[in-house]
């Protein structure tokens, strides 16, 4: 589904070139839930604004669905955006002049392909993350937690390849964070959908097949869920993440 | 909603405060724009204003001012316009909108609001103009030659302005979509406007910027003329003034970042000091052009109460109520005519004095102009008849003044005006007078000059040598100068207007000249190009309105006709009518700009309110109460109105002082009666935008629900 090669991204700034990604490489799989962790400075959201052709890396290689997304000229970013990826933003990003309804429409409406199917399918999404009774509500009249089940719902819409989630619960409370958490669970389940997701907070990642731990630019370590229990599974990233602050 | 263009119609819905904020903007800058070039523009006001004369320059001078305010106020706009929208294009481009595809609805909703607002503002500009000055004539002053036309070119001036506001939204919109970074865009609308660290220095540097560049733009002019003989272009000197810009902005600058007071205060305006820090680039350029606009309106407003004030003590000192001249070969009414008329208006006559005067040609130097490639320079080339000046006999001065000169043969003096000034026009270093007819020449030197507002610009000579000058001068080198006093001067108006209109009615064509119509100087200038600019018949074409005895009313014909009398309770009385256009037209420019500077202020201050919505939360929610969020809010407001309005008027006044004293590097009793009235004016304007402030503060705090 995504294949990242040898992704190297830096910046610069004044004379100074800080080297962010130093030769990232990760495979995530269809249907999979893989969450990236790492320490502030690690690289995380820098991959993630990478695979979202959001900035241009430096050089390395990013597939998406077969399709080399460096190669691609702006229109089919664009529509590599709009079709194949769904986003989720920190702070939601929802407009607040639309309703939620609205709001989750709004990559099909971009997209040009609003039919009748596209709007029941919002009001089904609408129903999967319990989110059908403020539809027609605005933004500033819902919860942070009912804000990002709307945007999941809106990264849904267009039947997506990846998720691509930035910390998508860093903004709620404990509640909220499990609301949103079990969003994505239910659309891996009930929709098929693959789902890659930047994260400080282990709990989240303990709901994931898969966690990156990201050091200094590079994979440090993967971890895989396999059978063991979430509890199991996030017992073993806080003795992972221990053993990467001994270093 | 199935479509783009639907849901950028409901964004606009929801956004339609930011949409109607800028089509404001550009609609009233546009329509203040076209107003102001309308009228300065139309054939009216420039039939009166002379061709390369001050008040066209300080018209022209405060129109650039406008439109540079009115433009630097349209971008701002505009700037926080894109950066509210930002948010939602870089949502779009991050669901994957194209673009070409936001571009497209941009262009749309952009074309929408400029050629709306552009179109709705030069159309309602025209109206505006002819609303205002219709207010003027049916509270003010009407005039016949206040009749206002418009000269349809002046649009071009204003469709350029437009053309300019649709280019430079259409050019930022398109900029803020380019840009290529979405996580920039995501974020840009919380980006702050942090200005660079201001040292200390910054306040006094700029003060001494400021007076330097005052200094050296005034004196520009006189060093390149009297110094390098060069009529550079006007805009060279122009670039003097610019240190004082620079030096205005650093202490704007100062004030916001640093402010002026002891440090033991920055506690108690810490919120308000560190917001305005915070929107400081941005909110130094509006307060610059706030100032620079004060300062325009200012210098159109001081217009009136310094001519006004001038105008009437001068009229007050006047020896005599009524003065007046006329050739001898002319028929004009003399004293058992004049007695007559009196009688016929009731109007006693309590002296009555007449003498002769003569119009001799004096030695001088004459400025020979030569076209280069750097503009147009200048040598001084001595003449024996470069001109031609009236003289009289010392006795015929002792007849009219009263006084007892006696000056020997050969002696000749000057008068001045009360003050013993020459007015920037009279002066000079007579050592030749020739009699034009014959040509027969007196040297003569120079004495002490004399003083007299009525008969300044004459010059006086022993008798014996006033006789042997004269000798042979036919009659339209003669003149009479007729001096007498009535009782109770101020109600004889109607007989000073009969007796007015009379001597019009008498004089022939010959004599409808230019006050400084000069024979002698014509014979040169005939010589040298063919014609004469004075000649009625070709005043024209050098943009001077003839001479006209029909249009006796008008302040062409009463301020420039050469032989206009000079009756004190006539020119009292008919000074706002005689002065109604120059008058008006500078009041209208001031209501211009105030009317921008209110706006500018206005949109600013709520600007602030909109920006730091939540840090009044956060103080709320910190516990501050209403009276500190009150006063946070006030400390802001004041800053944006205050700053603007002091150094601006500060300025302005201490510039135009300088004018005063440097004219004739003293400040004459009119100067400082002008003064004077000036600063009751300035009171007066301050009270309404003190009104202003006081409205705006408590607007932007029902906004910030304090």
């Amino acid at each position: 589904m995504l294949t990242v090669k040898d992704l190297h991204k830096s910046y610069q700034v004044g004379n100074t070139t800080y080297e962010v990604l130093k030769g990232v490489s990760l495979t995530v799989d269809e249907g999979a839930f893989v969450a990236v962790m790492g320490p502030s400075g690690s690289g995380k959201t820098t991959l993630l604004n990478c695979i979202s052709c959001y900035i241009p890396s430096d050089h390395g290689s990013i597939l998406l669905g077969g399709t080399e997304l460096a190669r691609l000229d702006e229109d089919a970013i664009a529509a590599v955006r709009n079709h194949k990826l769904g986003f989720v933003f920190q702070d939601f990003l929802l407009l607040d002049g639309l309703t939620v309804r609205e709001n989750i429409l709004l990559p099909a409406i971009i997209g040009g392909a609003v039919s009748a199917t596209t709007e029941t399918r919002a009001d089904q999404l609408c129903d999967v993350f319990g989110i059908a009774a403020i539809r027609n509500k605005y933004p500033a009249e819902i919860s942070g937690g009912e804000k990002q089940r709307t945007a999941v719902a809106r990264a849904l819409i267009n039947h997506p390849l990846l998720i691509l989630a930035d910390e998508p619960t860093g903004n709620l409370d404990s509640k909220s964070s499990r609301a949103v958490i079990r969003s994505f669970e239910q659309a891996k389940a009930a929709l098929g959908a693959t789902i890659f997701m930047v994260t400080h907070d282990s709990f989240a990642a303990s709901f994931c097949d898969q966690v990156v731990i990201l050091r200094d630019g590079v994979v440090w370590q993967t971890l895989t869920k396999g059978t063991q229990s979430r509890s199991a599974f996030q017992d073993q990233l806080l003795d992972a993440i221990r053993e990467m602050g001994k270093e | 909603m199935r479509t783009f263009p639907q849901i950028y119609a409901a964004l606009r819905r929801k956004n339609r405060g930011q949409y109607a904020l800028l089509s404001g903007c550009c609609f009233f800058s546009v329509l203040l724009i076209t107003a102001y070039v309308c009228m300065m523009r139309s054939p009216t006001i420039l039939a009166v204003l002379p061709e390369g004369g001050d008040s066209r320059k300080q018209v022209m001078m405060i129109f650039v001012l406008a439109v540079i305010g009115c433009a630097v106020f349209t971008t701002y706009a505009a700037g926080l316009f894109f950066r509210q929208k930002s948010r939602e294009t870089g949502v779009f481009l991050a669901l994957g909108a194209a673009r070409r595809q936001l571009k497209q609805e941009l262009r749309r909703e952009l074309a929408v609001i400029s050629l709306g607002a552009c179109a709705a503002g030069a159309i309602l500009g025209g109206p505006l103009a002819w609303a205002l000055w219709q207010i003027f004539r049916a509270l003010v002053v009407d005039t016949q030659e206040m009749s206002l036309t418009f000269d349809p070119a002046a649009y071009t001036y204003a469709l350029t302005f437009a053309a300019y506001v649709t280019a430079m939204l259409f050019l930022l919109g398109g900029r803020s979509i380019r840009k290529t970074n979405i996580i920039d865009v995501i974020s840009e609308s919380h980006r702050s406007e942090p200005i660079r660290a201001v040292k200390r220095w910054y306040g006094w540097v700029g003060i001494a910027l400021l007076v330097m560049g005052g200094f050296c733009g005034y004196i520009a002019p006189s060093v390149f003329v009297r110094g390098l003989h060069w009529y550079a272009p006007e805009g060279l000197s122009a670039v003097f003034y610019l240190p004082a810009l620079v030096g205005l902005y650093m202490i704007l600058l100062h004030t916001v970042a640093n402010g002026w007071g002891s440090k033991r205060r920055k506690y108690k305006d810490i919120i308000a000091v560190s917001l305005m820090r915070f929107q400081g680039r941005q909110t130094v350029r509006n307060m610059l052009v706030m100032t620079v606009l004060i300062a325009g309106a200012y210098f159109a407003s001081f217009y009136t109460p310094m001519l006004g004030t001038g105008a009437m003590l001068g009229y007050d000192a006047r020896p005599v109520d009524y003065a007046y001249h006329f050739r001898a070969d002319q028929d004009i009414p003399q004293q058992d005519e004049v007695h007559a008329l009196a009688e016929e208006y009731g109007v006693t006559i309590t002296s009555w004095t007449q003498a002769p005067m003569a119009r001799l040609a004096v030695d001088g130097d004459r400025h020979v102009e030569t076209d280069g490639t750097l503009g147009t320079t200048w040598e001084s080339v001595y003449y024996a008849q470069a001109k031609s000046e009236l003289f009289l006999s010392e006795s015929a001065y002792n007849t009219l003044t009263g006084e007892s000169l006696d000056l020997q043969p050969g002696q000749i003096a000057a008068i001045m005006d009360a003050s013993g000034d020459g007015q920037g026009v009279f002066g000079g270093f007579v050592t030749l007078v020739t009699n034009p007819i014959t040509g027969e020449r007196f040297p003569v030197t120079m004495v002490d000059d004399l003083r007299n507002d009525l008969l300044f610009g004459r010059y006086v000579v022993d008798d014996a040598d006033y006789a042997a000058m004269t000798d042979r001068l036919p009659d339209d080198w003669r003149e009479q100068m007729v001096f007498f006093n009535v009782e109770n001067d101020a109600q004889t108006y109607n007989f000073a207007k009969a007796l007015f209109y009379e001597i019009v009615d008498r004089s022939g064509p010959e004599v409808a000249l230019y006050d400084s119509y000069d024979p002698v100087a014509r014979e040169i200038a005939i010589a040298e190009t063919g014609e004469y600019f004075l000649d009625p018949e070709t005043c024209e074409a050098y943009d001077f309105t003839p001479i006209d005895y029909d249009q006796r009313d008008s302040s062409n014909f009463r301020l420039y006709w050469q032989y206009m009398p000079q009756f004190r309770v006539l020119d009292k009385a008919d000074f706002v009518k005689t002065t109604a256009v120059f008058l008006m037209l500078f009041v209208f420019i001031a209501i211009v700009c105030f009317a921008a500077v209110i706006v500018i202020a206005f949109t600013r201050c709520l600007t602030i309110a909109i920006t730091n919505r939540q840090v009044y939360d956060d103080l709320r929610h910190l516990g501050a109460p209403r009276a500190y969020l009150f006063r946070s809010v006030r400390s802001q407001v004041r800053r944006v109105f205050l700053v603007p309005m002091v150094t601006g008027t500060a300025l302005i006044y201490a510039f135009y002082a300088m004018i005063m004293f440097f004219n004739d590097n003293r400040l004459t009793m009119g100067e400082l009666a002008g003064l004077g009235s000036c600063l009751l004016l300035i009171f007066a304007v301050s009270a309404i935008l003190y009104g202003v402030y006081r409205l705006t503060h408590r607007t932007v705090c029902r906004r910030l629900g304090i």
